[in-house]
């Protein structure tokens, strides 16, 4: 056990490496991206102030995000009741449909979107971004939202109605907090697959429209210098930040049975 | 029956929206890029045809395309089941304190953004990375290896991202195996590496297999990993439809590579479940 402890200490090592190199790199004072850094500065932090494409980018994919949660905790949390509580004919094939673009190849669903989206000119809107956004991110919603209903005493509602509630105020006053948990990781996961996606988005973006990790890209094919390390620095603070608070408000492990 | 009646307009009121939702905007797509696929010309007058699958299977290149796939897919799988096994083996049974931690850092990649983990490969792996700097250092090369935009780096890329995936089904399905079986063995006088092999591998094999058909498809579908760590020196599946798509503009024909990779994914899904009914049998 004590070998197998250090092989999973240098497993970790791997998995936590591109991290760990990429916020050294951002400091560095040189002008190629590379490890170790030269020197220290935080001149690519404000290289990326700098550039007003990367806020606009950044503004694009936080609205994309935010409205598509949005959506996708609304939707999902229907659909999430009518699989939950209801037996009907037709109901595995229909969730497996609705959890299928979670494992379908994004770039087939990006590639099926363009050619849908296109004669529609809906390519390159917030509004066609953020309809393809709703359907990846709704299998998530979905799940945790479920998973949580799957939980809550039906008891706790039969009470609240036995005791003169309506549907509605029972919902809002009893199932609605008792599902919240669901609800805020839902959100939260929603929030960052949307946030990272890239593939689906890249046949839906274009001049005028850029999602953040498209801008990255785009900056990358002609330069690769420490800038782009700089900005994922400002990510990896993000991705920190948010792992924390699923930490504080859920504990992590539940959430992510297989 | 009023009840039957009020419970199917609720459940109506429930998945009405969402299901259209899901029809509009990913069943019809899809039906819409199938029918693409099988005509002549797009857009403009067209007749149906089955040309353009003929030309993916006939075409040397196309062919060389799919190899490689299906090359990277086995190397990732493979890789990340040889890799990802112990780890899961020592995160169900070790009683160490850092558990919680260990969980989290298996599931790291998966919460870091993939400009940050494709960033970060090029700094690990580029001309003046990390690991040129060191062979540099201790005097094993002089000149950088080219080791970025080559089939390894977008392996590395793979196995760094996959790895969660296959960790966790794995560790899913060992964490299920009552250790009376493995005790008995000990018993029974097999030793441990004799106990592991006859009985706790065997035992946990599912898990392995689920987790290499998650991989194994994930990396057939791949392309953001593929394309930034290769840019354009690794030629697969994926990235032959984006140029088919956005490049070169032959919509039926990229709805037809498409249709085949979604075709070759669930082939392999449903060999999978095939093999698995047959073991369950058993």
């Amino acid at each position: 056990m004590k070998i197998l402890g250090w092989y999973v200490a240098a497993v970790l090592a791997f998995l936590a490496l591109p991290v760990l190199v990429v916020i050294p790199s951002a400091l560095s004072a040189g002008s190629t991206l590379g490890f170790p850094p030269q020197g220290l500065s935080l001149k690519w932090f404000r290289n990326v102030v700098d550039h007003p494409e990367f806020l606009r980018a950044l503004a694009v994919s936080v609205e994309v995000a935010a409205a598509s949660t949005v959506l996708a905790l609304g939707l999902g949390t229907l659909a999430a009741f009518a699989f939950v509580r209801y037996r009907f004919a037709g109901r595995d094939v229909l969730q497996l449909a609705f959890v299928a673009p979670l494992v379908f190849p994004a770039i087939v669903y990006g590639v099926a979107m363009l050619m849908m989206l296109t004669p529609l000119k809906l390519t390159r809107t917030m509004l066609g971004l953020t309809l393809a956004h709703v359907v990846i991110t709704l299998p998530y919603v979905l799940r945790t939202v479920g998973a949580t209903l799957h939980g809550v005493d039906r008891r706790l509602e039969e009470s609240a109605q036995i005791l003169g509630a309506g549907p509605w105020r029972t919902f809002w006053h009893v199932t609605l907090p008792l599902i919240r948990p669901g609800l805020i990781a839902g959100a939260t996961f929603s929030l960052i697959i949307s946030f990272d996606e890239f593939t689906v988005s890249l046949f839906l973006t274009g001049p005028g429209l850029m999602t953040l990790p498209l801008e990255i890209y785009h900056y990358t094919e002609f330069t690769i210098d420490p800038t782009i390390a700089a900005i994922s620095t400002v990510l990896i603070v993000l991705s920190v930040a948010t792992i924390m608070a699923i930490e504080r408000f859920l504990g992590f492990e539940r959430h992510f049975q297989v | 029956m009023r009840a039957a009646v009020r419970g199917r307009a609720r459940l109506l009121a429930l998945l009405g929206l969402p299901a259209a939702l899901l029809g509009l905007l990913f069943v019809y797509p899809l039906a819409h890029m199938a029918a693409l696929s099988v005509r002549t010309v797009f857009p403009g007058a067209f007749q149906y045809t089955g040309a353009h699958y003929a030309k993916f299977v006939s075409d040397a290149y196309f062919l060389r395309v799919t190899q490689t796939s299906f090359a990277l897919a086995l190397t990732v799988t493979v890789l990340t089941a040889a890799v990802g096994y112990p780890v899961a083996y020592y995160f169900v049974r070790s009683r160490s304190r850092h558990k919680h931690w260990i969980f989290l850092g298996v599931i790291s990649p998966l919460l870091v953004s993939i400009v940050v983990r494709t960033i970060g490969w090029t700094i690990v792996l580029g001309n003046e990375g990390l690991v040129n700097n060191a062979l540099r250092m201790l005097g094993i090369v002089r000149e950088p290896l080219a080791l970025m935009n080559s089939f390894w780096s977008v392996t590395v890329g793979l196995v760094h991202v996959l790895l969660p995936f296959m960790i966790l089904s794995i560790a899913s399905v060992l964490g299920k195996i009552d250790t009376a079986l493995e005790e008995s063995a000990a018993i029974l006088g097999a030793g441990p590496l004799r106990t592991f092999w006859r009985v706790t591998l065997p035992l946990s094999i599912q898990g392995v297999a689920a987790g290499s058909i998650l991989v194994f498809c994930l990396t057939i579908g791949a392309y953001i990993t593929p394309w930034w760590l290769g840019r354009g020196k690794v030629l697969l599946f994926s990235t032959t439809i984006y140029d088919q798509i956005l490049a070169i503009v032959d919509w039926p024909f990229g709805s037809a590579a498409a249709m085949i990779l979604v075709a070759a994914t669930l082939a392999i899904i449903l060999l999978y479940f095939a093999l698995i009914g047959r073991v369950a049998r058993r």
